[in-house]
């Protein structure tokens, strides 16, 4: 546990310090906003609020990407990983302290995401604000673990930014369908619909196992 | 285990991969002859025609795909458990066998689609689900092709194939609670076959099976080949 918050302050630290991936993460994501105006001309202002849903986590996605491919190049610069493959503990604790720091990056560049999408487009989104930032903490637990998992590998590969979104891509289709779907409840009538709640919660819970467990053998010195 | 005596083990073990393999490969030889011959001379399909026989080859395809990423995965988790390159060698044969039907597979699928639902492509569940599969096996071959070949590249792609054979409930679970709802066929049950197209089936999944069984052992072998001439015998 002590393993956890320690590589969980230090990573928010470094962070807090540098700025350079939420920078990049937020700039990117609100190109990819810029973007949809233009990839959806004709519809300005109904057709992209029907489908908010989708687009929004188009955006949180791609955004997420960037910040997770990178989540470990610090690690690999001095070699650290090997100092974290060392730490007198599960390796479990250091996936969990990465992924948890990657979960609160992804969701402030997610907040601010939100927020610009909403003004832009025209959407009432601050009514609604609570159980979106729910449905779509539940997605991103979900994509900052197995993504947290995927960076280790990818960072230590011959074209791992390639890799990266190719490896962590397919693993995501079930955390996008819960989420969208439930981020449409949420948008259409204020209210978490269960299914969709469910379904993430199923699926964060076999990824965070799956993802602690399998990190034992990622990390080495 | 010294460099030369894990050469020779692998040459061993690729041995006896040989004497399964060979025998194997003359039965399906033989067999595929009786298969042709029952594919050819089964009825044609009232309804969907000569197009229908396309049943003798896809439903195999499929068992072979799910198979091959099961091997991987027992063969990825048997690795990470033993630390035995042996068991990294299945992974990598099953794979790449099961890339391969899962490849045809996604051929013949949309060609028989095309004739009788009138479209290549639909977002039915198993469809989709196949595909994700289909992009899970070409994400672990590429894993292993950029890595640099060695135990760690080993225990990433033991790692990802058991994140993807996961994938699999996963994702059915996930598309038949919220996709579309599905055009194929529900599982077959006995007699669901018309007249004369029983046996021609049966010849199919154990030709098609027999021929995973055999692709796989010579993969197998190949690898543990190539580990024995890497590790200086030749």
């Amino acid at each position: 546990m002590k393993v956890l918050f320690a590589v969980l302050w230090k990573d928010l630290v470094c962070e807090w310090r540098s700025r350079d991936r939420i920078v990049a993460m937020g700039v990117f994501a609100l190109l990819v906003v810029v973007i949809f105006h233009f990839a959806l001309p004709s519809g300005t202002g109904s057709q992209i609020a029907d489908n908010a849903p989708g687009l929004l986590w188009v955006a949180f996605v791609f955004s997420a990407l960037l910040g997770l491919g990178r989540s470990f190049a610090q690690e690999v610069e001095n070699d650290a990983i090997s100092a974290l493959a060392l730490a007198p503990t599960e390796r479990g604790f250091v996936f969990l302290g990465k992924a948890l720091a990657n979960f609160l990056l992804i969701g402030a560049v997610q907040a601010m995401t939100a927020t610009a999408f909403a003004l832009v487009f025209d959407l009432s989104l601050s009514e609604v604000a609570l159980p979106l930032a729910a449905v779509t903490a539940l997605g991103t637990l979900g994509i900052a673990s197995v993504g947290t998992l995927i960076a280790a590998m990818a960072v230590r590969t011959r074209y791992g930014e390639v890799l990266m979104p190719i490896l962590l891509l397919p693993t995501l289709v079930p955390i996008l369908v819960g989420a969208v779907e439930g981020t449409q409840g949420v948008l259409s009538d204020g209210a978490l619909p269960l299914a969709a709640v469910q379904l993430l919660v199923v699926v964060d819970v076999t990824y965070l196992i799956v993802s602690f467990l399998g990190f034992e053998y990622v990390l080495d010195e | 285990m010294s460099i030369e005596s894990e050469a020779l083990a692998s040459r061993a073990f690729a041995g006896r991969l040989e004497a399964v393999a060979r025998p194997l490969g003359w039965a399906l030889l033989l067999l595929t002859g009786v298969y042709a011959w029952a594919v050819a001379s089964a009825p044609v399909d009232s309804v969907q025609g000569e197009i229908q026989k396309i049943l003798y080859v896809h439903p195999p395809l499929a068992y072979g795909a799910y198979l091959g990423f099961v091997v991987t995965a027992v063969g990825g988790a048997l690795y990470l458990r033993s630390g035995s390159e042996n068991w990294d060698r299945m992974a990598i044969a099953g794979a790449e066998v099961g890339l391969l039907f899962c490849t045809l597979m996604m051929i013949t699928g949309p060609i028989w689609a095309r004739g009788t639902w009138g479209q290549w492509w639909s977002w039915d569940p198993r469809l989709t689900v196949t595909l994700l599969l289909w992009f899970i096996y070409l994400a672990y071959r590429m894993l292993r092709a950029f890595g640099e070949p060695g135990p760690r590249t080993a225990r990433f792609a033991a790692v990802y194939g058991l994140v993807g054979v996961l994938l699999i409930p996963l994702n059915y679970f996930v598309i038949q609670l919220f996709g579309s709802r599905g055009i194929h066929p529900e599982n077959l049950e006995r007699g669901s076959l018309g007249d004369g197209m029983g046996w021609p089936f049966l010849a199919g999944n154990l030709v098609l099976g027999l021929g995973f069984a055999f692709l796989f052992l010579r993969r197998w072998q190949l690898e543990n080949l190539r580990a024995a001439t890497d590790a200086g015998e030749l």
